[in-house]
C-alpha cells in the first residue's frame, strides 16, 4: 500500500465546538482546537510524499432579504487555505496571502443547489520533511450559528517508501505526480531491467 | 511551487456604512451598485478589495481559465488586460461580457435573487486568457438592474469569481516560450517542455560521452 487515496473530514461541531468567537479567524483543521482534531499536526516523514488534490467546505449563497441586515447570504462565508510549512499556498493578484478557497466555489458537501467551479489543478505538493495544514476561516453573517454546519474536507494521495522516491524522481523530471505516472515510471523500469 | 492554481471571490460586502473594505471583513453589509457601471473587482471601491491593481510582473505569467457571477440583476463579467476589454461583440463594439446567467456562481445559483431554480454554466472560458509579464488585467463586473445595499428597502448580494493559474520565475520563461511555439500554456504543456529540455540535456551528455 505504498499509494493511497486519503481523506479529512472536519466538522467544527465534534468535541469542542467552533463558535462565533472565532468569526475572523484561522483554525487549523488538524489541530486547531475546534472540532474534531487529531494528535499532532500533519506532516511528511523522509519516505512520504503528499498531493494533495482538493479541498472544500460548507458553501454560502447570496440573495436577497430585508433591509439593513445581511440576511442576504446562506452560510457563514467559509474559506479553506492550504498552508506548507509557514507559507500560504493561495495569494490575492496583490502577493498578499488570502483566505483561500470559497466553500462557495468548492462546495462541501456538494449539492444540485451548489456544485464546485473550482477545480485544484496543479495539485499541491508537500514533499518530505515538510509540514502542512487546512486552514479554515469564516466570516459570518445572520444566519443562525450551528456548529455542525461549519465542516470542510481534504481529498489527498499519500506516497510512502519507494513511491515516494518516485514521486520525487517524477518531481525532478517535470511530470506530474499521481498514481497513473508512478505506474508509467515503475513499468519503465522494470522494461529498462528486463531489456538489461 | 512555480505553478499554483490562484481563485479571488468578491461579493458587495463591505464593513458597515462603507462602500469598500481591503480584504473581507466579519460584520459587512451589502453595499448598492448602479445599473450600468464599471466595477473592478480588485480596486473598484465596491465590497471587499485588494491594495492594488492586478498586475504581473516580468517573471509572471497569468493564464484565466475561469470567471463568473451571480446570475441575477443581469450581471456579468468582463475580463480587461491592460486597457483593452477581452469580450467584443461581433461588430467589434464594447459589451458586458460573460452573463451570470452563462457561468453563474455558484453554479446551481438561482435565476433571481429569490428565486428557486438551479443555473448551470453554459459557457466555459476555453481558450484561456494570457496575462503576458508587465501586463495589468481586471475583472469588470457590471449588472444592467440597480443592486440595493443595505440602506434599501430589500437588499441584495452579489458575488463575482476568478480563477486562474499563477506561474512564475522558470515557469513563466517556459509559458513565454511555449507562446511563441503556439502550443496552449497549461501545466501539462509547461510539464511536457520541462521533460523536452531534459530529453535534450541527457541526448547531448550522452553523444558528448561516446565521441
Amino acid at each position: 500500500m505504498a499509494m493511497r487515496s486519503q481523506v479529512y473530514e472536519w466538522n467544527g461541531g465534534r468535541d469542542t465546538a467552533i463558535t462565533t468567537a472565532e468569526y475572523g479567524q484561522q483554525v487549523s483543521i488538524f489541530i486547531g482546537g475546534f472540532g474534531n482534531n487529531i494528535t499532532k499536526p500533519a506532516e511528511t516523514t523522509a519516505t512520504q510524499f503528499v498531493v494533495v488534490e482538493d479541498a472544500g467546505c460548507d458553501p454560502t449563497t447570496y440573495g436577497a432579504g430585508a433591509a439593513g441586515t445581511d440576511g442576504i447570504l446562506t452560510g457563514q462565508r467559509a474559506y479553506v487555505q492550504v498552508r506548507i510549512n509557514t507559507t500560504d499556498y493561495f495569494l490575492d493578484p496583490d502577493n498578499i496571502g488570502n483566505d483561500g478557497i470559497p466553500g462557495t466555489a468548492s462546495p462541501y458537501p456538494r449539492t444540485v443547489a451548489v456544485q464546485p467551479t473550482f477545480t485544484l489543478y496543479p495539485d499541491v505538493y508537500v514533499l518530505p520533511g515538510q509540514t502542512w495544514d487546512v486552514i479554515y476561516k469564516m466570516y459570518g453573517s445572520d444566519v443562525t450559528f450551528a456548529a455542525a454546519n461549519q465542516q470542510a474536507f481534504v481529498k489527498y494521495t499519500l506516497y510512502d517508501g519507494p513511491d515516494a522516491l518516485i514521486a520525487n524522481k517524477l518531481l525532478e523530471m517535470g511530470i506530474s505526480v499521481n498514481p497513473g505516472n508512478v505506474d508509467w515510471y515503475k513499468r519503465t523500469l522494470i522494461s529498462g531491467a528486463t531489456s538489461a | 511551487m512555480a505553478m499554483r492554481s490562484q481563485i479571488y471571490e468578491w461579493a458587495n460586502l463591505a464593513a458597515a456604512g462603507q462602500t469598500s473594505s481591503i480584504r473581507r471583513v466579519t460584520a459587512s453589509d451589502a453595499v448598492a451598485i448602479a445599473a450600468d457601471t464599471d466595477i473592478d473587482v480588485f480596486i473598484g471601491g465596491f465590497g471587499n478589495n485588494i491594495t492594488k491593481p492586478a498586475e504581473t510582473t516580468a517573471t509572471q505569467f497569468v493564464v484565466i481559465e475561469d470567471i463568473a457571477c451571480s446570475p441575477w440583476n443581469g450581471g456579468a463579467v468582463q475580463v480587461r488586460i491592460n486597457t483593452t476589454d477581452y469580450f467584443q461583440n461581433p461588430d467589434v463594439t464594447d459589451q458586458v461580457g460573460i452573463p451570470g446567467l452563462g457561468s453563474p456562481y455558484p453554479r446551481g445559483a438561482p435565476s433571481t435573487a429569490t428565486g428557486t431554480d438551479n443555473v448551470l454554466s453554459s459557457f466555459s472560458l476555453y481558450p484561456d486568457v494570457y496575462v503576458l509579464p508587465g501586463q495589468t488585467w481586471a475583472v469588470i463586473y457590471r449588472v444592467r438592474t440597480a443592486v440595493t445595499g443595505s440602506t434599501s428597502a430589500t437588499t441584495t448580494g452579489v458575488a463575482a469569481f476568478v480563477k486562474y493559474t499563477l506561474y512564475d520565475g522558470p515557469d513563466a520563461l517556459i509559458a513565454n516560450k511555449l507562446l511563441e511555439l503556439g502550443v496552449t500554456v497549461n501545466p501539462n504543456n509547461v510539464d511536457w517542455y520541462k521533460r523536452t529540455l531534459i530529453e535534450q540535456q541527457h541526448a547531448a551528455v550522452t553523444t558528448g560521452g561516446s565521441q
